[in-house]
């Protein structure tokens, strides 16, 4: 109806602008239309906004985290020379707060291009912290003291921003052959929740980095082979590479194993150079082979910063001063596709990926009394090989069936000392996945599929470690595990105007155990339920729903130690996740000048850690040290997160727009993780440091914004 | 509004007759600049020009502006000739297709007579299309099997029967799944887990626009779990690349798989923790002393080891450098990423 109404409009249009004004500028007229329609166009958006209240949860990433006004300007402008095919553009988002961007690009058509691109990305910790800590930012920093030796406290914020500058190029040299460039440059800066072990003191990293990225691609597309090869680099420069932790007014220089100031060590510089080939060829139209092999060489062989330190902090004698640390990686991949009948499809690859760590073996640090070394660096090499098999079969009545089955074969190294083994390892580990998938498409009303997939892992024997108690764990991701994934998903649209989603998964996993190795996670789940719903009321009006609840749980058997009191005991905690989501969503068309769109977000998520402990020795439930315990079982956690975003663009005349945008956003959580066991703040230390800090848990915040957006050609 | 309507329609009649009409139709139908319009169709047949690409006016001449879908919020019809606004519209490149490169020549369709609703074309993309979706595929592939998409039939969205048109809008001027706001929203059609975790209180900056779904995945190729780079690991360094190392004292699990410890999607714990400190440390380490000490919140102030394994960064408030050190001193600390 509207289309036909859109129709006659244009034509009654066109022919009173005839009529009225003759052919010439009845043809201007439509040619307008005509260039409004098929031209690229042009937005600039400049307006203003404010949030009622400072938002530390929901303002980490978006730049808006305080209350107050912002600025909001952006730009979308496409110029595009039609005679050669060039484009100018320049889009700009955000540029009035901290998440700015900016990019422009010059592109003449199948021929050259180039870009260059801006843009910052903030991370602000939501938390609240109240410290005396001195030299925030720098490498040395001082932690206030005991008594007289405690430092004034204030509030400090901490996070980090990314300023990433990146550059194009393109060049078509021949028809099929394409020479690209990219080269990437981020500087981080900022500061990140970090702290000294033994005695648990708060500290702040220090950030200031760079990491550099470039890639040069050679692009060779024919009819029938296409080939991309080309170079990768990629390198991390630390402006830190140590950072001292001074506790004020403690004696020093201290000892060997309590040295004052604390030598921490920040990530040092690396480097890796990548060369790749990557490959296609059809064999027939239906069917092909691929390739791809990769080489990696990666190096870290910066001064180790701790090589030089003075007395109590000096080396270990033949403490080499660089890890000289080197790791070569190759990947190499063939694959096949082929339909060789209209009604199968079949899928098969091969990958190897070596890694291989040549970084030589040496002692770093060792006995603090001798000085004799007994901790060597850890190099850790792996080779995997997987190889995939599926095929897919056209049943009748749009019906397909897919069958596949994955292997995968992982030869891994550990550890040569076993004194210095904390987990145990495996040298091999296997897994085999086998899927099977039912799939109904191309249906007017009613697709979907139902899929199964079951997965198999196990593993050589287990390696003995520095304490027999140790042994008798399975590490999560190399213990034997039994997989079960079931997926069912339908798509359906009952009637012309309305659709419907479905998703319900549920996956299973099982970890092996043994009398002899009988901690660590014994088994996992998780579902997923979904409903989607789009309804479009009529050409003007849509109104769309979704619905989802997820449920993860996992059983997980420890051991516990006796120590400060408490009994030995076996731990068995249940730990669960429920998170429900909902969204509403409503767009439409008020007025022929106004349109109109809400949207609802509601989600809760509630965690739950239930662990019991079952003692098997003398001594109390739970351990006292320095006249406090712990409490437990550990109470649950529900985080709620409810906003509500209403905006209408009202069209003040054909090439202007006025955006205004109103959102109510409300976040609570009880998340103890910043608490003590009676609610309070967590302060570190104990007569030192004194360091609180209090995570924000209910922030409700009001936001509005007015936007005058003006459109070009 | 109705009484212009009038008005309008009024002079239009009273234009044609007049015979007026004749003279305006010799000259509507330019390339690029004189398009038709809608009374020209009531004017002497004359062969329909192109609007935008080279040939189109086989399509064109029905699909004109009069017939065109306006682009609007909703979303609803797609525009035919915004097409003109995209890459696809920019004829000075030699490898711009036209209608029929994509849709095929679809005879039935452009020489169907009467009222009724015409056979569709011999390739249609809509989200209904019964065009097998290999074939709709294969009208991309065969200008885009090179590069990024080389590997596409391999992939596991191709062997999921999904379509290109299943998240590219290739008439739209802006490409939703290629946009930093919105693709996110294109992936959540299928992938609701995501959007579950993508609301919860850690999780990467996606829904700001400061990253998409394809800065770590590429849906278009065959590496282990969709992702841009070879692995998992050289995926996450594009960003993350001081847990590069190699480190003096590794931790193994770090330089094997980042997502043994996070899911990057989103969790309910601090920097995308796939469970809480101690929890998550025990799946690997339970053995004697301070590690395996049960889950508690500390009463008050404390230093003991012994009780800062839950509260804070659990573990972690001593382990500070779980990713890996470079310490060279204490045995003690060094090796157990506390220096």
């Amino acid at each position: 109806m509207n289309k036909m109404f859109q129709t006659f409009k244009l034509t009654a249009l066109s022919a009173a602008l005839l009529a009225v004004y003759g052919p010439a500028q009845a043809d201007d007229a439509a040619t307008a239309e005509l260039v409004q329609l098929t031209k690229p166009d042009s937005t600039i958006s400049v307006g203003i906004g404010s949030w009622s209240a400072d938002r530390p949860q929901q303002g980490i990433y978006d730049g808006m985290r305080d209350s107050g006004a912002y600025g909001l300007l952006d730009a979308d402008i496409v110029k595009r020379d039609d005679a050669t095919g060039t484009w100018m553009k320049l889009n700009a988002s955000n540029l009035g707060l901290d998440t700015r961007e900016i990019r422009a690009e010059y592109l003449r058509q199948g021929n050259i291009g180039a870009f260059i691109e801006y843009s910052r990305t903030p991370r602000d910790n939501p938390n609240t912290y109240n410290t005396g800590l001195q030299g925030i930012g720098t490498t040395f920093q001082t932690i206030s003291g005991a008594g007289a030796s405690a430092l004034p406290m204030r509030e400090v914020a901490l996070g980090t921003v990314r300023d990433l500058t990146h550059l194009g190029f393109y060049k078509n040299l021949m028809p099929g052959l394409d020479f690209k460039v990219s080269f990437k440059n981020e500087e981080k800066e900022g500061t990140r929740h970090w702290g000294m072990g033994s005695q648990a003191l708060f500290m702040v990293e220090p950030i200031n980095s760079t990491t550099r990225q470039l890639e040069m691609i050679l692009d060779y597309t024919g009819k029938q082979l296409q080939l991309q090869g080309g170079y990768y680099g990629s390198a991390y420069d630390n402006a830190h590479s140590l950072a001292m932790g001074l506790v004020n007014g403690a004696a020093q220089p201290g000892t060997t194993s309590s040295p004052n100031p604390v030598p921490l060590s920040l990530p040092l510089d690396n480097l890796a150079h990548q060369v790749f080939l990557n490959g296609g060829y059809a064999f027939t139209p239906t069917t092909r082979g691929t390739f791809k092999v990769a080489y990696t060489h990666t190096t870290q062989d910066e001064t180790l910063p701790t090589y030089d330190l003075a007395a109590p902090n000096n080396r270990f004698v033949g403490t080499p001063s660089s890890l000289n640390g080197e790791i070569n990686t190759t990947m190499a991949q063939l694959g096949i596709t082929s339909r060789p009948m209209p009604k199968l499809s079949l899928l098969a690859n091969l990958r190897y990926q070596d890694v291989d760590d040549q970084t030589p073996l040496s002692g770093f640090a060792g006995n603090n009394t001798t000085g004799v070394i007994s901790v060597h660096n850890t190099p850790h090499s792996f080779t995997t090989t997987s190889g995939k098999a599926e095929a897919t079969y056209r049943l009748p009545a749009d019906f397909s069936v897919t069958g596949g089955v994955d292997v995968s074969k992982q030869d891994r190294t550990y550890p040569q000392f076993q004194a210095e083994r904390y987990v145990p390892f495996r040298a091999n580990l296997d897994e085999t996945t086998y899927r099977l998938q039912l799939r109904r498409s191309l249906s007017d009303t009613l697709n979907g599929s139902l899929a199964y997939l079951h997965s198999d892992r196990d593993g050589s024997g287990f390696t003995t470690t520095n304490e027999a108690e140790s042994d008798e764990i399975n590490p999560i991701h190399i213990a034997d595990r039994k997989r079960d994934k079931w997926r069912l998903a339908l798509d359906w649209s009952p009637l012309e105007k309305l659709s419907l989603q479905f998703a319900v998964e549920d996956a299973k996993d099982d970890y092996g155990h043994s009398d002899a190795r009988p901690f660590g996670l014994r088994d996992g789940s998780g579902k997923l339920y979904s409903v989607d719903a789009n309804y479009a009321v009529n050409d003007d009006w849509q109104i769309s729903a979704w619905f989802s609840r997820d449920d993860t749980r996992a059983t997980q058997i420890g051991q516990r130690a006796p120590r400060d009191g408490a009994a030995a005991a076996e731990k068995d905690a249940q730990l669960q996740d429920v998170g429900d989501s909902v969204g509403l969503g409503l767009r439409g068309k008020a007025t022929s000048k106004l349109d109109i769109g809400a949207d609802l977000q509601w989600t809760r998520n509630h965690s739950k850690y239930n662990e019991s402990l079952t003692l098997v020795g003398a001594g109390a439930a739970l351990p006292v040290s320095g006249g406090q315990t712990t409490v437990a079982p550990l109470p649950d956690i529900e985080n709620n997160l409810s906003r509500l975003k209403l905006f209408g663009v009202y069209a003040l005349q054909k090439n202007a727009d006025l955006r205004v945008e109103l959102i109510h956003e409300r976040w609570k959580t009880d998340d103890w993780s910043w608490m003590f066991a009676n609610g309070t703040p967590f302060t570190y230390g104990t007569t030192t440091d004194g360091t609180t800090v209090t995570a924000n848990q209910k922030q409700i915040s009001n936001f509005v914004s007015v936007r005058y957006i003006y459109k070009f050609q | 509004m109705k009484l212009l309507r009038q008005v309008l329609t009024l002079c239009a009649f009273v234009g044609a007759a007049v015979g007026m009409s004749t003279p305006m139709a010799a000259d509507v139908s330019k390339p690029n600049d004189a398009p038709k319009t809608a009374v020209a169709k009531a004017a002497p047949k004359e062969a329909p020009k192109d609007l935008i690409l080279k040939g189109d006016a086989k399509c064109t001449g029905c699909h004109d502006e009069a017939d065109d879908a306006v682009p609007t919020m909703l979303d609803l019809r797609p525009s035919v000739l915004s097409i003109g606004k995209t890459r696809h519209g920019a004829v000075a490149d030699k490898r711009t297709p036209t209608c029929t490169d994509c849709h095929g020549e679809s005879e039935k369709h452009v020489n169907h007579k009467g009222s009724d609703k015409p056979p569709k074309s011999d390739r249609w993309f809509g989200k209904k299309s019964t065009t097998p979706v290999v074939e709709r595929n294969q009208a991309c592939l065969a200008c885009h099997q090179g590069g990024k998409h080389m590997n596409w039939q391999s992939s596991l969205h191709a062997n999921r029967d999904v379509a290109c048109t299943s998240c590219h809008q290739v008439h739209a001027k802006h490409d939703k799944v290629r946009g930093k706001t919105t693709q996110a929203e294109v992936c959540y059609t299928c992938h609701k887990e995501q959007r579950a975790q993508l609301s919860r209180p850690s999780r990467h900056p996606i829904p700001e626009g400061k990253m998409m779904c394809s800065s770590c995945h590429d849906v278009h190729g065959d590496n282990p779990k969709q992702m841009a780079r070879g692995s998992v690991n050289e995926t996450c360094y594009t960003c993350h690349m001081e847990k590069r190392g190699p480190f003096v004292h590794n931790h193994q699990p770090v330089s094997e798989d980042c997502s043994i410890c996070h899911n990057p999607h989103g969790t309910n714990i601090a920097n995308l923790l796939k469970a809480r400190p101690p929890f998550l440390c025990q799946e690997c380490h339970s053995h004697t002393s301070h590690p395996s000490q049960a889950s508690g919140l500390p009463t008050g102030r404390t230093t003991s080891t012994t009780l800062l394994g839950t509260v804070g960064r659990g573990c972690l408030n001593c382990h500070t450098n779980i990713h890996g050190g470079n310490s060279t001193v204490n045995s003690a600390t060094a090796g157990r990423f506390r220096r």
